[in-house]
């Protein structure tokens, strides 16, 4: 079974088609990235996959259930870091964690767990009295990503989850993220190739809606020189 | 119920860390509360002008207070939605009907304490003064106020749901300044008569001053009729609130 997939999956908004019939299969454990322009349709399908949107056409699953009509036990397994960083300000570190464990229902004891094992793999040990709105971009996105943590998601979207960031910032947050690797299926959003190509097992190539091109780092090279040396040859 | 907890516990923190919470919903009242009490020195006897003195004050100011909840229940739930927060928690198991209780629950809370610190002030003005103001109708104040409370707390949810966090807070202060106004909080309503009267009594504030009256002096006369009022609003306006947020968290869904 593949943590994530998607048949000939579609989503329109009145005239504007933003996702054209994708296909996707993500394997358990992988890190996957969905690598295009703005207004490339990786938000969109991001969004499907967390039940956030309904497909206009066509499927998505994730670990077999399908989002559209399993919305319910999907949410259960998913966690999102959104594009914009959403944490609330309020609160210190500490609080805007041990509230996401509320709505998971956890008890006292696997609260303090949970936001101890998320500090320490963060790093938020020093800011975990800070609130939230006094953190800087590379701060609060690494709270973002760890308040979607909480969950235990067995799949973790990240929509893109360096935009903004400084190079160090950037560099730092790779780091993390390739901490969670083999731990939780991965799938995130970018239009850095660095960054695909730096955090990825596989990047999909959507270009317009439609996936273009997919496969590991050197599948998609050895694609790129296939097709230059077809147009030098014109 | 653990869920609607933790969101109630994260809007209280929210509210409680709001600077300008403590100085519209307690501070300005409570000034409102001297500066009238002032006011009805200066009128002389022979006007017979008695609606600034604290006994009718009182329950005046303590629904004035309540409009600026609404303001900041608005302004929670329009930043809410301007930013990607409601959306992360979408993505969660969390249900509308969790969403919804969480944002009233605490403000109701908020709103109790409002009121008990507007009454405390009364009976302090109300001893200086020496004029009768009793502990029991107050206390009872508190509780027939809460249709009123829900009123607020509702029409905030409301606007928050329709509005962004820019035009919500302007949207609400158009509701603060007609429900004041329109209330009979600052003038004899029945005195006046005429359209305005009629437009008073279509709308719920007034219901709302006069319940809050009628109770702090435990005149149950005419109470029942404007209290009963107050609760058919609060049913009505909830009910629409309730609509409008999950067809708007439908949408955002869609």
């Amino acid at each position: 079974m593949f943590a994530v997939e998607t048949k000939k999956l579609i989503k329109k908004y009145k005239e504007k088609t933003a996702v054209n019939g994708i296909n996707l299969s993500i394997n358990s454990g992988e890190i996957y990235a969905l690598l295009g322009v703005n207004g490339a349709g990786k938000t969109t399908t991001i969004r499907m996959l967390t039940c956030l949107s309904t497909p206009t056409d066509g499927e998505c699953f994730v670990y077999g259930k399908n989002c559209r009509l399993q919305a319910d036990e999907v949410k259960k397994i998913v966690g999102i870091s959104p594009q914009d960083t959403a944490v609330a300000e309020n609160l210190t570190v500490y609080e805007n964690l041990e509230f996401v464990c509320g709505i998971y229902g956890y008890s006292n004891e696997k609260t303090k767990e949970f936001c101890g094992r998320m500090i320490k793999l963060f790093s938020l040990e020093e800011y975990k009295k800070s609130r939230a709105k006094t953190l800087s971009g590379g701060w609060k996105r690494k709270l973002s990503i760890a308040m979607a943590l909480i969950g235990q998601p067995k799949v973790l979207f990240l929509d893109e989850p360096t935009l903004g960031l400084d190079v160090l910032a950037r560099r730092e947050l790779w780091g993390v993220i390739e901490k969670l690797k083999g731990e939780t299926t991965i799938v995130l959003t970018t239009h850095y190739m660095e960054e695909a190509e730096q955090l990825s097992d596989r990047i999909g190539i959507m270009i317009d809606g439609e996936l273009k091109a997919e496969g590991t780092l050197q599948e998609l090279e050895k694609l790129f020189v296939r097709i230059a040396e077809k147009e030098g040859k014109r | 119920m653990n869920r609607t907890f933790a969101f109630s516990l994260r809007n209280l923190k929210e509210l409680l860390r709001e600077p300008l919470s403590y100085i519209f919903c307690l501070g300005f009242p409570l000034v409102m509360l001297v500066v009238m009490t002032m006011i009805n020195d200066s009128i002389p006897k022979e006007a017979h002008m008695t609606i600034f003195r604290i006994d009718n004050l009182s329950g005046g100011i303590a629904v004035f207070g309540l409009t600026f909840l609404m303001l900041f229940v608005c302004l929670t739930v329009s930043k809410d939605r301007s930013g990607a927060f409601l959306m992360r928690l979408y993505a969660t198991p969390m249900t509308s009907g969790n969403f919804i209780l969480g944002y009233i629950m605490p403000t109701l809370l908020l709103a109790v304490v409002q009121m008990i610190v507007t009454f405390i002030v009364s009976l302090i003005i109300a001893q200086i003064k020496g004029i009768e103001l009793g502990i029991g109708g107050l206390l009872l104040s508190i509780v027939t106020l809460v249709p009123t409370v829900i009123i607020f707390i509702s029409l905030g949810l409301l606007f928050g749901t329709l509005f962004n966090d820019k035009a919500a807070p302007g949207i609400c202060s158009v509701i603060i300044s007609l429900a004041s106004f329109l209330g009979g909080i600052w003038f004899d309503v029945d005195g006046v008569g005429g359209a305005l009267k009629k437009i008073c009594d279509i709308l719920p504030f007034v219901h709302s001053v006069k319940t809050a009256r009628l109770t702090t002096a435990l005149q149950f006369n005419d109470f029942f009729t404007h209290f009963i009022i107050t609760i058919v609003y609060a049913v009505a306006i909830t009910a629409l609130s309730i609509i409008v947020f999950k067809n708007k968290m439908k949408a955002d869904l869609g």
